[in-house]
């Protein structure tokens, strides 16, 4: 299948539904005054906001709060189209309308080269893709937070929302005060007249409710005066003083406690079961069997008193398991296979093409320019947060409450009512602060699990908390991956073609088959991830071929931060480095010479360049010997980061001792948080280069809890400088971006110190 | 049993609160202290941090017998609403969490470090401060305990 007819006939991710799109008509996600639910004194004025008596702005809040500030930002951009203080805004449960869906990431969701997206490229193809998905996902209305998604989705709708709430609230006033509302003027959420007059928001709502907005103009960027800005974090005290709640630090009355024990093979069952030793103990109530709930593995739940004596309980369960009836998944093979498979495509011309130009010459053309070819692998990988998987869930009088810490709350309901047999509007999902989530809680599976093991308790709220064993043994992984790449090189020594095929199981559809089942296609539609980060490079390399062979290895997958870019990054950034050093050309330099076109991309690697002292881009920063540079630039979520890392190799052991990060990410809301995310990203990347690998053997996990799978400690922790290129572009994606480019820059200055070419993660030398 | 919890005598019920039970377990679902949090059950992350004495102590692992007569203090009597602790106002002004879910762990670490240092070295701090942040909080976090150290 070419291209072009993927998206025409599939698009990608919400392809089932674009049949039926015209039918239905197009929904602003404005919303109207009776969208969200009001109690005495408050007054909706649209579908994200209300006014409470007192003034104060109440914002439907449809993104998880995990780490990546969002909660923060999302306000910010409401406080500054209202003028009110940011501690003026808080943060409401939004309903179930379809105006909370997330449209962007359904839009990025189209696998579209650079050239064709972007509205300063303004390919027909690719903007009729975008138009068309865009309406779709309004339809869907699927509350989602993850690809980076949050402020891009929520930049034009927040904004727009605060504004024409706004210019309600100035209406009423201008009506109240027979004043026209250009001679109005708000500050802190109070508006005054020259005159006199002057009223708070909450004086001014009810009748606002009833003003129309007339036109509604967003503030320009000159009126900024807290986008921008690096505001404090609003949930720092929370986070600072224990009072932050999280999944499993809700308390209901009378809470039960649910522990868990899977069958140890991925894919597994269980057969019979002996339960007498363990409710003979103190505190153990009762045994509830569980299948197997959006894609989760079966297993065995054991409610107690505490954690404590639910564990205990589930420890003392004999119980036979069984191995999938297609035997155990073993990694090793499955690395290998893929290898196999990624190596024939290349020879064959095989693989499902992403990106295609001009002609890639044919293999094995003796005599002819330098080429390069090489094979990259990678590991499956666990998220391991450090919030363990968890849901609290009471199902009684034909209702069911959830608490839980999730990124799909719709998509949670739909699972828990389904479970307990109750029509949606019988389910009230409450999201907790997540603590962690980097894609794990884009899954539901523990929802299913919470709400089964509720049915039993006969009304009593129940805790369903994983073990961290549990945790990394039953995760959806970061999909294992190998790529062949090859270039062939010309006079100038700059790669005139390049053709990448790799080789993977696709992510996109497993998560719709066991989290949206109705949307599931017969087939799989080409996943994006997949190839995200390979064949959308930007660099100007006049022939390419980019392909992927989707695989289905059995292995439970999953949305892992930063998805395919994590491992297709390391991938291609190494690969050219190698193709600078086979050319014998700086690395920075080498980039920039294929970088004429990419302004953007050029301002970012230089910014990185110079601020590391990287030589020949202002002051040369000397390494203290031993030590070794590396570089990498990469794309992802809409925004551009390079990184520069200094390492050196310490009893045989890598240590990176800074990173100097430069990112463009369009318009920066917070400066500060964009920072965080750089920071957070660096290290998350760095603990799964020097360290991440799931095993798999007999389809057990061989990884069980920090022990086996490493992190990188604060004694391990680099220096990490954030600096940021100025742009007046719409927002681009933060919580991701920094992960892609890590690890290649690892590996670029390993090669350096040792000559040595790594290909495979974890890095070790 | 009966334990000192925050500067409280906490009595635990009976029929649950068994000698071999975990710290842990006892504060967060028998007392229902919920500042502590559980992160790997096997002492390798920190998550679950308090103070036994003044010591940093790692709750999942730490039986109930073993803290019998002894002073026991949470996330909770860190610092007060009025009166931070000097870690705590650093977190803020270094803008440390992010999700947040290791952080008092993090923070019990840390205020059992400066107890004993009150101007630790970077190295003191690397040993002392081995618990995981997966959000990569690290740098931040040394940053605020030499800030709260210098303001003290």
């Amino acid at each position: 299948m070419k291209r072009r007819t993927l998206l025409l006939s599939g698009l990608g991710v919400a392809g089932a539904l674009v049949v039926g799109w015209g039918v239905m008509p197009p929904r602003p996600r404005l919303g109207g005054v009776d969208t969200l639910p009001v109690v005495e004194g408050e007054v909706g004025l649209n579908g994200w906001i209300k006014i409470a008596a007192d003034g104060s702005v109440l914002l439907a809040m449809t993104q998880s709060e995990m780490g990546q500030g969002v909660h923060t930002a999302l306000a910010m951009l409401v406080a500054e189209e209202l003028d009110v203080p940011l501690a003026r805004v808080r943060l409401i449960a939004p309903g179930r309308d379809r105006i909370y869906g997330n449209v962007a990431m359904f839009v990025s969701s189209l696998p579209l080269h650079p050239a064709e997206s972007g509205p300063e490229h303004g390919g027909y193809l690719g903007r009729s893709g975008q138009w068309v998905v865009a309406k779709v996902a309004r339809e869907l209305g699927i509350s989602v937070t993850g690809g980076s998604s949050s402020v891009v989705d929520a930049w034009e709708v927040l904004r727009f929302a605060a504004a024409t709430a706004r210019a309600q609230l100035l209406g009423a006033a201008s009506l109240a005060w027979k004043q026209p509302a250009s001679e109005l003027t708000v500050s802190d959420g109070v508006v005054s007249h020259p005159s006199g007059p002057r009223a708070h928001y909450g004086e001014l709502a009810r009748t606002a409710a009833a003003t129309p907005s007339g036109t509604v103009r967003l503030k320009p960027p000159s009126e900024w005066k807290l986008i921008g800005n690096a505001a404090p974090r609003t949930d720092v005290v929370a986070k600072s003083d224990g009072t932050a709640l999280f999944g499993m630090d809700v308390r209901p009355p009378g809470l039960l406690f649910a522990a868990i024990r899977h069958c140890p093979m991925l894919g597994g069952s269980a057969g019979t079961v002996d339960v007498v030793a363990a409710m003979k103990l103190p505190g153990v109530e009762r045994v509830v069997r569980l299948g197997p709930y959006a894609g989760s593995t079966a297993a065995l739940a054991v409610v107690g008193r505490s954690n404590w004596h639910a564990r205990r309980g589930a420890e003392a369960l004999v119980v036979e398991w069984r191995q999938r009836p297609a035997g155990g998944l073993d990694s090793k093979a499955i690395l290998a296979a893929l290898e196999q498979r990624a190596r024939d495509a290349d020879a064959n011309d095989g693989g499902f093409v992403f990106y295609s130009r001009g002609k890639v010459p044919p293999r094995g053309d003796a005599g002819g320019p330098r080429s390069v070819t090489q094979v990259y692998r990678a590991p499956y990988l666990a998220h391991a947060a450090m919030e363990p998987i968890n849901c609290t869930a009471r199902v009684a009088d034909g209702k069911v409450e959830v608490w839980v810490p999730t990124q799909v709350p719709g998509l949670a309901r739909a699972l828990a009512a389904e479970v307990a047999g109750v029509p949606l509007d019988a389910v009230t999902v409450h999201v907790t602060y997540l603590g962690g989530g980097f894609g794990r809680r884009l899954d539901v599976d523990f929802v299913g699990q919470a709400v089964r093991i509720a049915v039993e308790c006969g009304g009593r709220p129940v805790q369903l908390i994983w073990s961290r064993e549990e945790d990394m043994g039953h995760d959806f992984y970061r999909p294992a991956a190998a790529a062949v790449l090859r270039a062939t090189l010309g006079e100038d020594g700059l790669p005139s073609a390049l053709q990448i095929t790799s080789a993977g199981d696709a992510i996109t559809p497993r998560w719709i088959e066991r989290g949206i089942p109705g949307l599931a296609g017969p087939v799989d539609t080409p996943d994006k991830t997949t190839s995200e980060g390979l064949f959308d490079q930007v660099y100007a390399i006049p022939h390419q071929r980019i392909a992927h062979v989707a695989t289905r290895n059995g292995v439970p997958v999953g949305y892992w931060r930063s998805v395919g870019h994590s491992h297709n990054a390391f991938f291609s950034e190494s690969f050219l480095d190698e193709l600078a050093h086979e050319a014998k050309q700086d690395p920075v330099g080498y980039r920039l010479a294929l970088l004429k076109d990419a302004p953007r991309h050029r301002a970012v690697l230089l910014l990185a360049a110079q601020k590391a002292g990287w030589p020949g881009h202002g002051p040369v920063r000397p390494l203290p010997a031993g030590r070794a540079r590396g570089v990498a630039l990469h794309e992802s979520f809409g925004s551009i980061v390079a990184q520069v890392v200094e390492a050196s190799i310490e009893a045989g052991v890598p240590r990176v001792h800074r990173v100097v990060c430069a990112a463009d990410v369009g318009t920066v809301v917070n400066p500060g948080i964009v920072a965080q995310q750089l920071e957070s990203a660096v290290i998350f990347a760095l603990s799964a280069a020097l360290h991440g690998r799931i095993d798999i053997e007999a389809g057990v996990v061989r990884q069980t809890n920090f022990p086996s799978y490493p992190m990188v400690r604060l004694a391990d922790a680099p220096r990490i400088e954030s600096h940021l290129v100025a742009s007046s572009h719409p927002p681009g994606g933060v919580g991701e971006i920094g992960t892609p480019p890590l690890a290649p820059a690892l590996a670029n200055a390993l090669f350096v110190l040792t000559g040595r070419r790594l290909r495979e993660l974890p890095l070790t030398v | 049993m009966e334990i000192v919890v925050n500067g409280a005598l906490r009595a635990l019920p009976d029929e649950l609160a068994e000698p071999q039970m975990p710290l842990l377990w006892a504060l967060r679902d028998l007392l229902g202290l919920t500042g502590t949090k559980f992160g790997c059950g096997v002492a390798a992350c920190g998550a679950c941090t308090v103070h036994v004495d003044g010591q940093a102590v790692r709750a999942c692992v730490t039986p109930l017998a073993s803290v019998r007569g002894k002073r026991v203090v949470t996330i909770e009597a860190l610092g007060s609403p009025g009166r931070p602790h000097p870690l705590q106002q650093a977190w803020a002004e270094h803008q440390v969490p992010q999700c947040g879910y290791c952080q008092s762990g993090m923070l019990m670490a840390a205020a059992a470090l400066l107890a004993t240092r009150p101007s630790p070295s970077d190295a003191e701090i690397d040993a002392a401060i081995t618990n995981i942040c997966r959000c990569g909080t690290y740098p931040r976090i040394r940053a605020a305990i030499r800030a709260a150290a210098a303001a003290r």
